[in-house]
């Protein structure tokens, strides 16, 4: 079968500064429900309701398209944060402690920092 | 071919739906109806009265862009007179006479107002029209709700839409999962995607999927790697260009075809599809690709919405705006939906009854088998492709050859 040739839309076609349409109006109302989810350094500076072109709708949804995955891949590298060292079991450091340290009430006493009040100049 | 005997559903592993904005199928494909008497488009007979009492003919003058402009109504209260014709008594009549009443509402432009008649010569539409004429053609799929996009949608993504005739999509305790949740959820795993087309146009399934499972999206360059790669996901939602926009690349026309967009522009969307899908031959043997919109914009179709079971949701009188409510109980107007696989019959006309929870319904049936949580809806709802877990039954199986097909067409993309 010969290959179907496809019109393109002339360069006219194209206009930013269209007026939105209700549903991309209803796409921004939607996208700034879910940017007031996101923790404030996510979120966008621009103000929704001032939003009139096509142009001006895509940039917003571009922000906080951008916005949202980025927070759940800022949260997905929270999530898998190297663990913290394992401890020593807890049988072999009562050996040690048995070994090395002499008993008394006050034996961390010396090993524990005191929060002291600044001198008052 | 023998009961049982389906290699093409046998082999079939991929499903992509391509969801187009607001035209209604007479408008796009009811030229060929004057070609094919078995497509059920553009006759004679049919006609609505403008304002002054005049009979207007549906006539095949529809442009690309600067035609329905205003944005034709297809709220609630709009299509309840588009397709009542104005008609609020308790035992009106189904007559789909008020298109050029409601529309004249917006400007007060008798002559303006005829307008949303206007329809398509083929022609015009060679990537629609030779789809429909090479694949097939649904004479009966029609919008879920009598309504605008975001509810309409809903019913793709959840076989409902909780409730909401409107644009509201604040439904975030609903109780059905999406059919991207159920596959991804299920056990053995299915892989599932909707591909929006870029972050500037986004996806109208914000904050129940965007908000919370971003993993689930990707971008149109994306599903063309994919497709290229092999790796498309078992079940793919594509979105077309919302909007015009300016990208670090260059300017991006929207490809949706809602008005007052270019239709052009969405022709050559969905032709990329298409092509995106058929280049890789594995791909196309193993994939079947449904072309749908979400709904009719307000612009004409002749063919009355079905009734239908109602949804366990009800929308208040007040919800509806017309003063009565709503339990779901019949669909919206008719679209243009087209199924493409090479394991289909050229020149397939489909009468079955359609709406758009077909597609969570098909997907989850085809995939998942029996599923118990769904919407009443959804339950009810035909299945555009049949079940692997059952004995095929030939007179429902669209994708009916023997063998794949080697004539299919192709698009200078």
């Amino acid at each position: 079968m010969a290959i179907i040739q496809v019109p393109r839309p002339p360069k006219d076609a194209m206009n930013p500064n269209r007026p939105a349409n209700a549903l991309l109006l209803s796409q921004v109302e939607h996208m700034h429900e879910a940017e007031k989810r996101l923790p404030l350094r996510y979120r966008t500076d621009i103000y929704v309701n001032a939003i009139k072109t096509e142009g001006e709708v895509a940039n917003y949804i571009r922000e906080v398209t951008a916005a949202i995955h980025r927070a759940h891949v800022d949260a997905a590298r929270q999530r898998v944060r190297p663990a913290p060292k394992k401890r020593a079991p807890v049988l072999q450091i009562a050996a040690v402690a048995e070994e090395s340290a002499p008993k008394g009430p006050n034996n961390n006493a010396k090993n524990k920092k005191t929060k002291v009040a600044p001198k008052k100049k | 071919m023998a009961n049982g005997s389906a290699p093409g559903l046998d082999g079939l592993q991929h499903i992509v739906v391509l969801m187009m904005e607001n035209r209604s199928f007479d408008h796009m494909l009811g030229s060929l109806g004057a070609d094919d008497p078995r497509i059920d488009g553009i006759q004679n007979a049919i006609s609505n009265p403008d304002t002054n009492g005049t009979q207007v003919k549906p006539q095949p003058l529809a442009e690309f862009q600067g035609q329905v402009d205003p944005d034709p109504d297809h709220h609630f209260p709009a299509v309840d007179i588009q397709i009542f014709g104005g008609d609020t008594s308790a035992n009106r009549t189904a007559n789909m006479q008020g298109f050029i009443k409601s529309y004249f509402n917006q400007r007060r432009d008798v002559q303006h107002s005829q307008k949303i008649m206007y329809y398509f010569p083929k022609e015009k539409l060679p990537v629609l029209t030779t789809l429909a004429s090479e694949f097939a053609v649904f004479n009966r799929w029609f919008a879920s709700i009598p309504g605008p996009t975001i509810c309409n949608r809903a019913f793709a993504h959840y076989g409902t839409s909780f409730g909401r005739v409107d644009m509201n999509l604040l439904y975030i305790s609903e109780p059905f999962q999406s059919i991207y949740s159920r596959l991804i959820n299920a056990s053995p795993k299915h892989t599932s995607k909707l591909y929006y087309y870029d972050v500037a146009s986004s996806t109208m399934e914000i904050v129940n999927l965007l908000q919370n499972q971003p993993e689930l999206f990707g971008t149109f360059d994306q599903f063309l790697s994919d497709c290229s790669k092999g790796q498309l996901p078992d079940y793919s939602f594509v979105e077309p260009n919302y909007s015009d926009h300016d990208t670090d690349t260059g300017e991006e026309v929207a490809s949706d075809q809602h008005p007052d967009h270019n239709v052009q522009a969405g022709e050559l969307f969905i032709a990329q599809v298409y092509m995106a899908i058929k280049k890789n031959p594995a791909l196309w043997a193993s994939t079947a690709l449904l072309v749908v919109y979400d709904e009719h914009g307000g612009i004409f179709d002749h063919v009355v919405p079905p009734a239908c079971p109602p949804d366990q949701f009800t929308a208040s009188a007040n919800d509806t705006g017309t003063g009565t409510a709503f339990n779901f109980d019949r669909l919206g107007v008719r679209v243009p939906a087209v199924l493409i696989s090479p394991w289909i019959q050229k020149g397939t006309v489909v009468d079955r009854t359609f709406d758009h929870a077909s597609i969570p319904g098909t997907v989850t049936k085809f995939f998942l088998g029996d599923y118990g949580p769904r919407s009443p809806r959804e339950k009810n709802a035909d299945v555009f492709l049949e079940p692997k877990t059952q004995p095929v039954d030939p007179a429902r199986n669209l994708l009916s050859l023997a063998a794949m097909r080697n004539d299919c067409p192709e698009f200078d993309v």
